[in-house]
């Protein structure tokens, strides 16, 4: 029973710290992207290593979660369930770290004036990231409270959209000096940070689901 | 001879074991929440365990119904209760051993010209409808506690599975040894009557002839349980609706509580003492109760899941199983006494048969089944240390390569 117990404990505290690594891995995001469109190089590359190493160990703790379910029968009536929304979970801190890749190797130019609108699409998709982790920690312990909380990633999901819709428009209707290469490139860098979000409602769904079910 | 003659009895307690046990442990099983080793262990540990220490109380209650007197009718009674319940599991009808050897002794009652104690057998069939409905009370009310502390505590859910898995666990095993204590009077009941064993000397405490029996047939529930029950625990888990752990849980215990109800004498006591009627000690289906409880819980939650052919088909099996066992014995009694000219027993419930009662009483004979007893308790526990250490070298091998995974990852 001792073995159980420490069992348990063990894969709760690898899940608290997985929700941990995504949760970091946004804030992260929010600042190496700031730190780009302020051109301070440094502590964007600094931001790079930290969001490899945090997607690194998400992956480790996504294979020894699943593993502990598996060999410990734990959850078994939820394994599949919570396997996949773990699998979502770590779609967003890949995002986080390939898109920060991209400004690293594509190096896009950002003209000032759109600095606002940039930071604007970020902010609302990281925030929608970042309102899935309580919705998601929340299912583990009252998943009565799940519904409510993912509201919150909705909302921001759809200004994410609303605020690249607007963006992608300024960047092909009024930039008339820029060429069509340096648009394409900018929309294309606009859909990968919203992928954050997009990754977000998917989550989203998937908990809303699975926390209907648990209260059934 | 005489050993041969109790055959018919431990092949009932053998398809007991391998049927009822599912619904003690099917549900944990189905979902695999406990390996079907750890449940068939626990479960059998526990089974003997409620035959032989609290059986007596509903064997009383069934030796009123009919104290079949010679142990060619005890055989045959028991044996037609045995086709039956076979017949049915067969044609996938729910099937009840309570129901099958009520039935079989009301069938040696009209063969022999015994007259059936309506009382008794009026206080047996209303805890047929009872039982599940008590079921179901309780199982609504415990799973409404169990979802208020779930609701209010704000449990980590891994953590509160892991304790709904010890629970399923500590619950199995009282269900377990709830349904040795009800149950072993269908196996073991119509034999008590016509043998008279020598006392069993343990040491640390005796056994009476009629605990000798339950202790036999108790290793026979065990015997179903350990052979036969995997195939049942994981088909039929989550056969009348899907359940969730806290939900199997719940009817588990209910389950185990009404077959507790029901078969302690203790209890039964108490209930006098305080000024009200005493509890009958009457064997219930552990099957019927279950579904009893599991539609208790269904109902609670909305009706939406509920197959309700089942419950036609168990209302079907209130008849059908003590008709058909009833028939069945009256005319395995016919042939037994006049093919065979084997004493079947007579129509005075006083006199016991005399050939068989110094055949059984005759040292030799409890000789015989003392080291019978003996030789399948210590093969048992054999047998659950093998199971252990298998189980904990598989455990071993499974953490080294675990660790061999994580270096090589490194």
């Amino acid at each position: 029973m001792a073995v159980f117990t420490r069992t348990t404990k063990n894969l709760i505290l690898k899940i608290e710290e997985f929700f941990d690594n995504i949760d970091l891995g946004l804030l992260v995001f929010r600042e190496g992207v700031k730190a780009y469109l302020e051109k301070d190089m440094e502590a964007f590359n600094r931001h790079i290593e930290k969001a490899e190493l945090l997607e690194s160990n998400a992956d480790k703790l996504q294979r020894s979660i699943e593993n502990e379910m598996i060999t410990h029968s734990i959850l078994p009536q939820h394994r599949g369930e919570v396997s996949s929304l773990i699998d979502v979970l770590d779609e967003i801190i890949d995002t986080v770290k390939s898109t920060l890749n991209e400004f690293s190797i594509e190096m896009p130019d950002i003209p000032a004036s759109l600095n606002h609108n940039f930071i604007s699409i970020m902010e609302a998709s990281v925030s929608a990231g970042e309102e899935l982790i309580p919705a998601a920690r929340a299912y583990f312990k009252s998943p009565y409270t799940v519904r409510e909380k993912l509201l919150k990633v909705y909302y921001y999901e759809s200004e994410t959209d609303k605020v690249s819709r607007g963006t992608a428009r300024i960047i092909f209707q009024e930039m008339n000096d820029m060429d069509l290469a340096h648009k394409s490139h900018l929309r294309y860098i606009i859909q990968h940070i919203e992928n954050i979000s997009d990754n977000a409602q998917k989550a989203a769904d998937l908990l809303s689901a699975m926390a209907i079910k648990t209260v059934m | 001879m005489i050993i041969l003659f109790l055959t018919s009895g431990l092949l009932l307690g053998w398809s007991l074991g391998a049927n009822d046990a599912a619904n003690i442990f099917g549900s944990a099983v189905g979902s695999k929440m406990v390996s079907f080793r750890k449940a068939a262990i626990i479960a059998s540990v526990f089974v003997i365990s409620g035959a032989v220490i609290q059986g007596a109380g509903v064997t009383d209650t069934l030796g009123k119904l009919g104290a079949v007197n010679a142990i060619g009718g005890s055989f045959t009674v028991a044996l037609a209760a045995a086709i039956t319940v076979y017949l049915m599991t067969k044609f996938a009808i729910p099937v009840s051993t309570t129901q099958a050897i009520v039935g079989a002794i009301i069938g040696w009652n009209l063969f022999t010209g015994n007259s059936t104690d309506n009382k008794t057998l009026t206080q047996i069939v209303s805890t047929w409808v009872a039982g599940p409905v008590l079921g179901a009370a309780i199982a609504v009310l415990l799973y409404i506690f169990l979802k208020a502390i779930k609701k209010n505590s704000s449990i980590h859910l891994v953590r509160f599975e892991s304790y709904i898995r010890t629970g399923l666990i500590i619950v199995g095993a009282f269900g377990a040894y709830s349904l040795g204590a009800n149950n072993i009077a269908n196996v073991m009941g119509v034999f008590i009557p016509a043998f008279n064993l020598q006392e069993l000397n343990l040491g640390l405490f005796t056994l009476s002839s009629a605990q000798q029996l339950f202790l036999l047939g108790g290793l026979a529930i065990a015997a179903g349980i350990l052979t036969y029950s995997k195939k049942v625990m994981e088909t039929v888990g989550n056969n009348i609706m899907e359940l969730s752990s806290e939900a199997a849980l719940v009817a588990v215990l209910a389950q185990a509580l009404v077959l507790f109800i029901f078969s302690s004498s203790w209890l039964s006591t108490a209930f006098v003492k305080m000024g009200l009627p005493p509890i009958p000690m009457v064997p219930v289906s552990s099957s019927q109760v279950i579904i009893g409880c599991i539609i208790g819980i269904g109902l609670y939650k909305g009706a939406r899941n509920i197959n309700f052919r089942i419950l036609a088909e168990i209302a079907a099996g209130w008849i059908v199983t003590p008709i058909f066992s009833g028939i069945l014995a009256f005319f395995s009694l016919f042939f037994i006494k006049n093919i065979f000219s084997i004493d079947v027993g007579g129509n005075d419930r006083n006199i016991i048969d005399p050939a068989a009662q110094s055949v059984t009483a005759n040292s030799q004979i409890s000789e015989i089944i003392q080291y019978l007893i003996l030789s399948l308790l210590i093969a048992g526990i054999v047998a659950i240390l093998f199971y252990y250490f298998l189980d904990r070298k598989k455990k071993i091998e499974l953490r080294k390569s675990e660790e061999k995974f994580w270096r090589n990852l490194k």
